[in-house]
């Protein structure tokens, strides 16, 4: 029987690098940081109980952290804007029609979208990220995508139609 | 959705990844990272997972806490069972919980600061006032609680030197009002347990949803 420690050391080392990206998405670096540290501290803590697949359960286990951070930052009206994902460097987003797009989605189908093609996440790991079915995940997730797609085509769509305006106007 | 659409869905995500530029962590960061955290002292060590290197006389203490509190328990049920018909007197129709100190040891832990992630773990949490304070015993009434069997009276017995320990440390004083957590029976320190206060409070409230 492997103790707590010799797990805990296995698994580890191969958690903080995709938690910390987890977490640049979501966040800002300070509280990245501060929450790396506390998803690894429940980690270390419930170390028997790391499925073999320690990932996704870390995953979430990192999410409830920043979801607790964030309500405290709220309550101490720091931050309006900390829930959206801000890069290390904050640069302007790489492609704003697809931000825009993604912040018109219901919270929750944005992080489907996000865990599916950021963490690279199939609807079963999803869904123990999420605590829901894999088969909700799955449903839930070709929606998102649909609905994605759909907000995008209209974004572009308006993006045309002004630029159209403009050819006229010159 | 076509397969074609929704490669193309996956690929215009990944390109907008804001953690694409993020470099690797420093490894002699990563290091310290973990060093901190396995040398973290498990402030709720009676989860099972924290109890793996107790002494036997740890055992041997818990076990006879465990008697008394269940002779506690029986000699109440007992009491109780001696006329099932009588009507509850005033002082009998409040309810109480029993509590007790922590072990000796859990003074001497090294505590994280407290955070709501923590507190959630604990399967007591309440806030009250303390009405009485005995040498062997604290009773409080209680005014909210967060999470347990709510009852309006938490009762802390223990044995006179291990109440004195836990007064020093939560500071409790007739009159005040606090924040009170506990597992396993037993009242968590560690700054967990304190005078009340906004943010531990809200910590409180964080860590139970309100």
């Amino acid at each position: 029987m492997q103790s707590r420690r010799e797990r805990f050391e296995e698994v580890a080392p191969g958690l903080i690098e995709p938690l910390r990206r987890f977490l640049a998405r979501r966040t800002d670096p300070a509280t990245a940081e501060d929450v790396l540290a506390e998803t690894m501290l429940v980690c270390w803590r419930r170390a028997e109980d790391l499925p073999e697949e320690p990932l996704p359960w870390a995953y979430a286990v990192a999410r409830n952290c920043l979801r607790n951070a964030e309500r405290a930052a709220r309550r101490q009206q720091r931050v309006a804007a900390r829930l959206m994902a801000q890069p290390a460097d904050a640069e302007p987003p790489e492609d704003p029609a697809l931000h825009e797009a993604l912040d018109t989605l219901r919270p929750e189908e944005a992080e489907l979208l996000r865990l599916w093609a950021w963490e690279q996440l199939t609807p079963a790991e999803i869904a123990l990220v999420l605590g829901i079915t894999p088969n909700a995940a799955s449903i839930r997730l070709t929606r998102a995508k649909q609905k994605l797609a759909d907000r995008l085509r209209k974004i572009g769509a308006r993006a045309g139609h002004e630029e159209s305006r403009e050819g006229r106007r010159s | 959705m076509t397969d074609e659409l929704h490669d193309r869905l996956h690929d215009r995500l990944r390109a907008a990844d804001p953690a694409a530029s993020l470099s690797p962590a420093d490894p002699e960061r990563v290091a310290r990272l973990l060093e901190d955290v396995m040398s973290t002292e498990l402030t709720t060590e009676n989860r099972a997972t924290g109890t793996r290197d107790r002494g036997p006389l740890t055992w041997l203490v818990a076990a006879a806490a465990v008697l008394i509190i269940a002779g506690v328990g029986l000699f109440g049920v007992l009491n109780h069972g001696d006329d099932p018909a009588a009507p509850p007197t005033a002082a009998d129709s409040k309810t109480v919980t029993e509590l007790t100190a922590p072990s000796p040891a859990a003074y001497s832990a090294k505590c994280m600061v407290p955070n709501a992630d923590t507190i959630a773990q604990q399967t007591v949490a309440f806030e009250g006032t303390a009405t009485a304070i005995a040498d062997d015993m604290v009773t409080l009434s209680v005014s909210h609680w967060y999470t347990g069997d709510p009852t309006d009276l938490v009762r802390v017995q223990a044995p006179p030197a291990d109440l004195a320990q836990l007064l020093g440390a939560v500071d409790f004083e007739r009159g005040g009002r606090y924040l009170v957590s506990a597992t396993d029976g037993r009242i968590t320190v560690c700054g967990m347990s304190a005078p009340w206060s906004a943010d531990l409070a809200a910590l409180y409230e964080q860590a139970f949803g309100g």
